[in-house]
């Protein structure tokens, strides 16, 4: 027999039809079904294989704790697998898959592994494929070879190739009370929370709220349990203080009541609404924080306890009154306490026969015989189920005798069932309670470790804290109806059979780990209850032991004669349940990595430019005329600026406004050179060293007043100068009168250099005259261009005559427009980086690739610009041994003497042999340089300067690139200045 | 004048967007302001500074961090130590200002051209801003006429609580496009109107 939709009853939508398909075959359910209440209604036993063994596996509980029930949930070409069916809700079009099973669910030759039972017992891998001590596998090259085929037998889902398309976002919350748990304890203190006033948040895993009361068969205030729920949702629905969370998992406990939770926003629809996210990830700043978890069943360990048909009592009794579902016709139940009564009864009203009610206690409560009796059921007290039988679904159990904590040798009875709800006692959910406090407290009378004492800002409510009736979560002011109910158990844990009795007794069902494996563990000296999770696995994977855990230290216990509370229990650590890495990442993942743009940005990629990415900045490479290699349109756009005039976006320069009375001051202790005998309209070449004499960043500062000064930095370090300038205004010159601000993205800047440049800006500029004694070398004006106001300072990177020109952001295409068409008589060419670094090479310029934080400035022949006169940042340290030693890298110039490109990185050798080896410098950025018509280099070389006319070779292994090159000045290209001072 | 072109063209699209089921549940728009300054002030001059603002702005700021005013068209804000913002629609208050404010007062800087303002208003504006910021926007905790320093990943942010449900944004300028892209992202789900 197999289990069927009831006629009747539960709380699903029988009206609405939902299709789905398990492993390819149609089926249908109903509104409100999860995805396993909808596989027991259509009679599915099996739904996965099991870890090791591969033994058949069906439903094993209705909620997050499901360790068997693991399904890879398909929508289009994304999978995503081990998803609990429990935690599913039905939706039409649902495609799943059963796992780790090969060819088929229902013929695995995996299950062969069960044959070889003993093989694979705790420990194996360890002990099995250490290799021979000589031979091709020896050592570990033996589990090299054989992971591979383990590997593939062994496991959970199988994850997709396809990149992830659907959408996570991230949000913030802040409550002054998040209560975790909507069942009745959390209900309550919602309600109360919220009728103080305070913002509440109220987070509850499942689809709906309630919890247990969904499924109970209890009255409050004279309503049925569920309608008393929906009441008190509506209420607290209206209240603008309360915020209801429904599907959000709260996962993790950190510091200063910072709680991390996954709302699983559309996983339950075919298809998201416009907008909206799969999963949205809340991080809750919460000023109290109520843990109203309730508690996880706990099995009985037994041989054959894992026959598909084998369930948690409360599972049972869920599906039967909440999904309407009979997950047998033939039940029994198996208990140490009196919960599975209650269960029994939610049973035989949806329809299902009992068998017979079998509990390990001696005596039971008059409440819970006549719980058993209204249920129909035999009751025998003094037994216990010491094995099961059936192919693919249970069939038979077999019940002994059991007193004192043992099975009784005596006759056995079988039972013809097809399905046994078992109840071992029940496990207060205190994984939460467990990051945010103290070592969890083991309570004898409830044989379960109740919550720890707080180390933060939270309290417990209801089963969480091993108060588990509804009566004892809501308190005074309500009147609940419920049977009276036992739940302390008896201290049973496992049915040790006598005899010749067999059959595998698992204590964790999703990693196959029985109670001999935690026995050999116990042998084996693995007998810390750490030890015994990282030798057995006990508790790992995606359940985390919720239904495990304890059975397992109890077993433990035993085998080492000690009390529970003595062996301890390991400490839980976020997340309580799988969290996706998508809202982990959220808008970091392929949508939000923010991009800078200049002014001009958008004309650079009309014109053809491919842009390329400088830090967060976008910048033109070269600009595409149609055909060219990247070395053609860079030789062309270098060549147009020697020969007539280029112009480039310099607007991503870092730029800072450094004010106030001490600013001159300022500048000459962060810059090594003199700024404060600068004239007010002139502009200065600045070097900065760090502390220890490593040169730091370089560029012009301009000084627009007598207390107002113009920084620019290198794009790349424009936020690290700033904050380098934060630090001394803050930490260290306090007294001084200066402040410094961002100005970067104020500017539009535009470099326009070349032997035409300054007929360009005669074309075009108002207002100020830019010859050469209205602007010298060094110099700035201030006037207009096509009616909008510009700074105009004339410096050089390239080498020619050049002008920044500087405008508001805003009007930075206004005034690039007007600086083409009054460059157009000159056959002006917009150039890019790849241009701007051959003109910088030619001149034997620095950047960043040599400030590369390792050199100094007399490795860069850059001690001119050492003041003498004042103290620097960096004065102290600069003359030290290690950085006047003359062996140290020297900045030179490298030219390729076989006419092949040269690149960065590559090795400067002195000869070239079979194994290269023996460097004495690399490259630090090349070219072709078509001012001298050859392929070129700046290389950092040992010696430097007094290398030039040496012959050596590049040495690049990585790019197979060897050859013959000449080391010279790195001045290649008027090394006077004639040009640029013209 | 030059007209200053918006960094958000061309991805400025007015009109409604996202899901329009529920309506519009939050209104974008870029407010160009014609000035954007900042004023610092020296130790010890906080208040003479603010009686500057008070007298050029009219607009009185409580010596607390983060006060701020909005009255028409100016709005003026603290947001960080010594730090203020002001905010107008016409152009040029920088210079009026730095005419005021001398150099033993502190400093002016003007970034009309280098911020960008955004200002999220409707319903739904807590709650798209509470996807970006660990702040919280409940009017409790973030008072109208309040400012705020904060970042989104690289994108740091100055945020002025103009309205009950109105927060206006600065953000620099170079990021403002990809910044946009992600508001709008962000506000799909509410259905939103770009004005």
């Amino acid at each position: 027999m197999s289990p069927r939709r009831a006629h009747n009853g539960g709380r699903i939508d029988r009206a609405t039809r939902l299709r789905f398909t398990f492993d390819g075959t149609a089926m249908t359910g109903h509104a409100g079904d999860t995805l396993a209440s909808a596989l027991l209604a259509n009679g599915i036993s099996v739904v996965g294989r099991s870890f090791k063994y591969h033994r058949p596996r069906g439903v094993f509980s209705a909620g997050i704790e499901e360790p068997n029930a693991l399904v890879t949930v398909i929508r289009g070409k994304l999978r995503e697998p081990n998803i609990p069916a429990t935690q599913i809700e039905l939706y039409d079009g649902l495609t799943v898959e059963s796992q780790n099973r090969f060819p088929s669910l229902s013929f695995d030759v995996g299950a062969l592994n069960s044959l070889a039972g003993n093989l694979f017992a705790a420990g194996f891998y360890y002990k099995t494929f250490m290799g021979p001590v000589v031979g091709p596998l020896k050592g570990t090259r033996f589990w090299m070879f054989c992971e591979h085929f383990i590997r593939r037998a062994a496991g959970l889902g199988r994850a997709g190739y396809e990149p992830d398309t659907d959408r996570y976002e991230k949000m913030y919350g802040f409550c002054d009370v998040l209560v975790v748990g909507s069942g009745p304890a959390g209900l309550m203190a919602a309600k109360r929370a919220a009728a103080t006033g305070k913002r509440v948040f109220l987070a509850e895993q499942e689809a709906e709220f309630g919890g247990t009361l969904r499924w109970k068969s209890a009255t409050i205030d004279g309503l049925p349990a569920a309608e008393w729920v929906a009441a008190t949702i509506a209420e607290l629905a209206t209240l603008p203080n309360v915020t209801l969370l429904p599907r959000t998992t709260v996962w993790g406990y950190y510091d200063d009541n910072a709680l991390g939770a996954l709302e699983r926003v559309s996983d339950h629809k075919a298809h998201a609404a416009i907008g909206e996210p799969r999963h949205r990830h809340w991080t809750i700043r919460a000023g109290d924080v109520v843990l109203a978890t309730g508690a996880f069943e706990r099995p009985i360990v037994f041989p054959g306890n894992d026959r598909p048909g084998i369930m948690l009592a409360s599972a049972a009794a869920r599906y039967a009154s909440e999904y309407g579902v009979l997950p047998g016709e033939r039940i029994a139940i198996f208990a140490n306490n009196d919960s599975a009564y209650e269960a029994a009864l939610a049973l035989k009203d949806a329809g299902a026969e009992i068998a017979a009610i079998i509990d390990v206690r001696a005596g039971v409560s008059l409440s819970a015989r006549e719980l058993a009796r209204e249920a129909g059921a035999e009751l025998l007290l003094g037994y216990a189920v010491t094995s099961t039988s059936g192919a693919r679904r249970l069939r038979e159990i077999e019940i002994q005798p059991f007193a004192d904590g043992k099975v009784k040798d005596g006759a056995t009875r079988a039972i013809v069932v097809d399905c046994l709800a078992v109840s071992g006692g029940w496990s207060p959910a205190i994984h939460l309670a467990s990051q945010a406090g103290h070592a969890p407290q083991w309570d004898e009378s409830l044989r379960a470790f109740l919550p720890p004492s707080p180390t933060q800002r939270w309290t417990g409510a209801g089963a969480f804290t091993g108060a588990f009736s509804a009566a004892a979560a809501l308190g005074d002011d309500h009147a609940v109806n419920e049977p009276e109910i036992e739940y302390e158990p008896a201290p049973v844990f496992e049915i040790h059979p006598t005899g010749k009795k067999s059959g595998k007794a698992f204590v964790d069902l999703q990693h196959d780990v029985t109670a001999s494996d935690i026995r050999l563990a116990h042998r084996e000296g693995f007998q810390s209850v750490e030890h015994l999770k990282r030798y057995t696995t006990l508790g790992m994977a995606t359940d985390q032991g919720k239904s495990s855990n304890v059975p397992g230290l109890a077993i433990m216990a035993a085998a080492r004669g000690l009390p529970i509370s003595e062996v301890g229990t390991t400490r839980f650590r976020p997340p309580f349940s799988a969290v996706s890495l998508g809202a982990l990442a959220a808008d970091r993942h392929g949508h939000f990595k923010p991009q800078r743009l200049t002014p001009m940005h958008d004309w650079h990629l009309a014109r053809g430019a491919r842009m390329y990415a400088a830090g967060l900045w976008y910048r033109p490479m070269i600009y595409g005329a149609g055909g060219e290699t990247v070395e053609q349109a860079y030789v062309r756009e270098a060549r147009a600026v020697r020969a007539s005039v280029g112009i480039v976006d310099v607007s991503t320069l870092g730029k800072i406004a450094v004010q106030g009375p001490d600013a001159a001051e300022f500048l000459d202790r962060v810059y090594t050179n003199m700024f404060s005998t600068l004239p007010v309209h002139k502009a200065r070449y600045g070097l900065m060293l760090r502390e220890e004499g490593i040169a730091f960043d370089d560029g012009t500062t301009w000084r627009l007043g007598e207390h107002d000064f113009l920084m620019t930095t290198t794009t790349a370090n424009a936020g690290k100068v700033m904050q380098h300038l934060e630090y001394y205004l803050d930490c260290v010159w306090p007294d001084l009168r200066v402040h410094v601000t961002s100005v970067t993205d104020e500017w539009a800047g535009a470099a326009v250099a070349g032997p035409n440049a300054r007929r360009v800006l005669e074309a075009c500029v108002e207002s100020t005259g830019v010859d050469n004694d209205a602007l010298p070398f060094m110099g700035i004006v201030r006037g207009e261009i096509a009616g909008a106001p510009v700074m105009i300072c004339r410096l050089s990177f390239s080498g020619e005559l050049a002008y920044e020109v500087y405008c508001g952001a805003g009007h930075g295409q206004h005034v690039w427009d007007a600086l083409m068409a009054a460059g157009q008589p000159f056959g002006i060419v917009p150039y890019g980086l790849e241009a701007l670094g051959t003109l910088r090479i030619e001149k034997g310029h620095v950047t960043g690739a040599e400030i590369d934080g390792r050199t100094s400035p007399r490795d860069l022949y850059l001690d001119w610009m050492l003041s003498k006169k004042k103290p620097y940042i960096g004065s102290a340290m600069v003359d030290r041994e290690g950085l006047v030693a003359p062996d140290r890298i020297s900045l030179v110039g490298i030219v390729a003497l076989d006419d092949r490109p040269l690149q960065g990185g590559g090795h400067i050798v002195e000869q070239l042999g079979e194994e290269p080896r023996g460097s004495i410098g690399h490259i630090t950025g090349f070219c072709f340089s078509p001012a001298l018509g050859k392929y070129i280099a700046l290389a950092l070389v040992k010696g430097g300067k007094a290398r030039h006319g040496q012959r050596a070779f590049v040495s690049d292994p990585v790019r197979n690139r060897y050859g013959p090159v000449e080391i010279v000045s790195h001045h290649f290209f008027d090394p006077e200045g004639s040009r640029m001072h013209g | 004048m030059v007209e200053i072109v918006s960094p958000l063209e061309p991805d400025y699209r007015r009109g409604a967007h996202g899901n329009r089921e529920g309506g519009s549940g939050v209104t974008l728009s870029e407010t160009q302001p014609g000035s954007i300054v900042q004023l610092a002030a020296w130790p010890g001059q906080d208040e003479a500074l603010r009686k500057v603002i008070q007298t050029v702005t009219g607009l009185h700021l409580d010596a607390v961090p983060g006060a701020g005013a909005i009255v028409e068209n100016t709005a003026a804000f603290g947001f960080a130590p010594g730090r203020w913002l002001v905010v107008d629609q016409a152009e040029g208050r920088g210079e009026t200002l730095r005419d005021r404010i001398g150099s033993d007062l502190g400093t002016v800087c003007d970034l009309s051209h280098g911020r960008t303002a955004i200002a999220v208003e409707g319903e739904r504006a807590e709650r798209l801003l509470s996807k970006l910021y660990a702040l919280d926007f409940s009017a409790g905790a973030f008072p109208v006429g309040q400012a705020k320093s904060t970042a989104h990943h690289d994108v740091f942010t100055l945020i002025h609580r103009t309205g009950v449900d109105r927060f206006d944004l600065y953000v620099y300028r170079s990021f403002a496009r990809s910044f946009w892209h992600l508001l709008r992202a962000s506000a799909e789900e509410f259905g939103y109107t770009v004005e």
